[in-house]
């Protein structure tokens, strides 16, 4: 029963973090399972980049009365956060201009192994009320893939995943 | 060679009739041979290889429900979070495979195909179509030894590293050196055969193949790692002596089916633990305005006892590769070395302080 109940909970867990397939490198290798991190603050920069995106944020310190508004001063740090590769994100009509600087969003996810840099993998990576960056939700008018005709969007997407029709 | 007669004689026989089927509506260039040019999508959710004792042909019914159930999987993926949500718990979110424990990255940035291949006007269960079982027959003694081999290459002091921590691989000195890591994390070539030969979906994204053809050069520009292949039309294979990553690929015209041949393979790319001894027969066969049939056999008696064969259907995109130049954010790379040397230092000095 205990072990069926732990497969349940890495199966909630699973889901819960999105997609933790195969990537284009050794995630567990870059982070460490050990520091667990929810960054929130404002965009300051995209690096629209393979083979993965990194979105750089700052976050303002707890102790810090004002935000500091991409500046690197002592009361604000700067993080960099890992996301996947924009090329899917650009056959969708998303560019690296789709999300102003300023923007605030939420990410959780694990430092790395490296404490002395702030850098994190994007887990989630999420605006401040829970919904997902980059879907149709988000106001970037993107389409999942097409494939469900009543799903909308602003740029349908052709000969895409079509499996030869 | 029988063997490989046979499966020759197969490729040819259904190639063949593809084409004499659909010759009339496929474009030309102008020296009469059929244009294969364009970007093509190789996303599917079809399997190299289906489950035992299933037809290779899925019905529309089962098609459509496996395809419904993978749109709602992703409508889950998609679901807004919790504003409210906590840090993922210390020692890691249980995650599997290459997200070590510490998890991926969200779903939007996948894109891994929402459709069954279809071949003939039929869905496919699988991309192998010989064995007709459509299972890739098992490897020989002599690969599952060389595949041993190759993990246990190059035992280091760094072993103990991995204990009690499945984020890292546990292969001895995984992390010791930069050309220790795969190919993929490196920026030299995608991973999952996206480049190959053969050429075949990842089944995460990327998926995207341009084809440029001159009479003289075929080029196959891969959207991963931007790998690009080029094969020398009509012309006899290098010396045995000068292997290529991607191999040496030749090509002929048989009637309206472009056939590529490559060999001279290295040790470093082990297509699903092949040796350098690799050798790939590609058949690409327009079928339609829109679509090319690409069939692919493997030989290599030393990691198979039987060459087999797959195919699958590549539809053409109006989309664009987005250039890949990995290198440039491979922050990654850094990211891992650096952790590994720190885990040791940190290892190192507990074994002290045990010690004391």
């Amino acid at each position: 029963m205990k072990s069926r109940f732990a497969a349940l909970m890495i199966g909630a867990a699973i889901l819960a973090a999105g997609v933790p397939v195969v990537a284009h490198h050794a995630f567990g290798g870059e982070f460490d399972p050990n520091k667990p991190v929810l960054l929130k603050g404002k965009i300051t920069k995209i690096e629209w980049v393979n083979p993965h995106t990194w979105i750089h944020l700052e976050i303002v310190k707890p102790d810090a009365k004002d935000g500091c508004q991409f500046t690197s001063g002592q009361k604000c740090e700067e993080w960099m956060v890992e996301g996947g590769t924009p090329n899917t994100l650009v056959r969708r009509g998303i560019t690296k201009t789709s999300l102003a600087n300023g923007t605030e969003i939420v990410v959780d996810g694990y430092q790395t192994r490296d404490h002395s840099l702030s850098r994190a993998n994007g887990r989630n990576i999420t605006f401040p009320d829970g919904r997902k960056l980059f879907l149709g939700s988000s106001g970037t008018g993107a389409p999942l893939d097409g494939a469900d005709p009543t799903e909308g969007g602003a740029k349908p997407a052709t000969g895409r995943g079509r499996g030869g029709k | 060679m029988k063997r490989l007669f046979t499966a020759f004689a197969l490729a040819c026989g259904v190639g063949a009739m593809v084409s004499a089927q659909q010759t009339a509506k496929i474009p030309r260039l102008a020296d009469g041979h059929p244009d294969l040019q364009g970007t093509y999508d190789l996303a599917t959710l079809t399997p190299v290889e289906r489950a035992a004792s299933s037809p290779l042909v899925l019905s529309d019914e089962d098609a459509a429900r496996l395809e419904k159930q993978t749109a709602q999987r992703k409508v889950v993926q998609d679901r807004a979070l919790d504003a409210d949500r906590k840090a993922p718990p210390v020692g890691g979110d249980g995650s599997v495979g290459a997200a070590g424990n510490v998890g991926g990255y969200n779903s939007f940035w996948i894109d891994s195909g929402s459709q069954y291949t279809i071949v003939d006007g039929k869905k496919r269960a699988s991309l192998v179509i010989d064995p007709p079982d459509g299972r890739v027959p098992p490897i020989t003694a002599e690969a599952r030894q060389r595949a041993t081999q190759a993990r246990n290459q190059a035992a280091t002091s760094d072993t103990g590293a991995q204990e009690n921590d499945p984020g890292f691989e546990r292969a001895p000195g995984a992390y010791d050196d930069p050309e220790r890591r795969p190919l993929g994390e490196r920026c030299l070539m995608g991973f999952g055969s996206t480049s190959g030969p053969p050429a075949l979906p990842d089944y995460f994204y990327n998926n995207l193949h341009q084809i440029v053809q001159t009479p003289d050069s075929v080029l196959i520009l891969t959207e991963m790692v931007h790998d690009a292949r080029v094969v020398r039309m009509n012309a006899e294979h290098l010396p045995p002596t000068v292997r290529k990553w991607m191999g040496d690929s030749v090509g002929r015209w048989e009637g309206d089916t472009l056939v590529v041949d490559t060999t001279n393979f290295t040790e470093k790319t082990r297509f699903r633990g092949s040796s350098p001894d690799l050798h790939v027969i590609e058949r690409f066969t327009r079928t339609g305005p829109n679509t090319l049939l690409y069939r692919f056999t493997i030989d290599d008696p030393k990691t198979w006892a039987k060459a087999w064969t797959g195919e699958f259907t590549w539809p053409l995109t109006n989309e664009h590769i987005y250039e890949y130049a990995c290198h440039e954010g491979n922050y990654a790379m850094g990211n891992i070395l650096r952790g590994a040397r720190m885990k040791e230092a940190d290892d190192a000095k507990k074994k002290t302080e045990r010690k004391q």
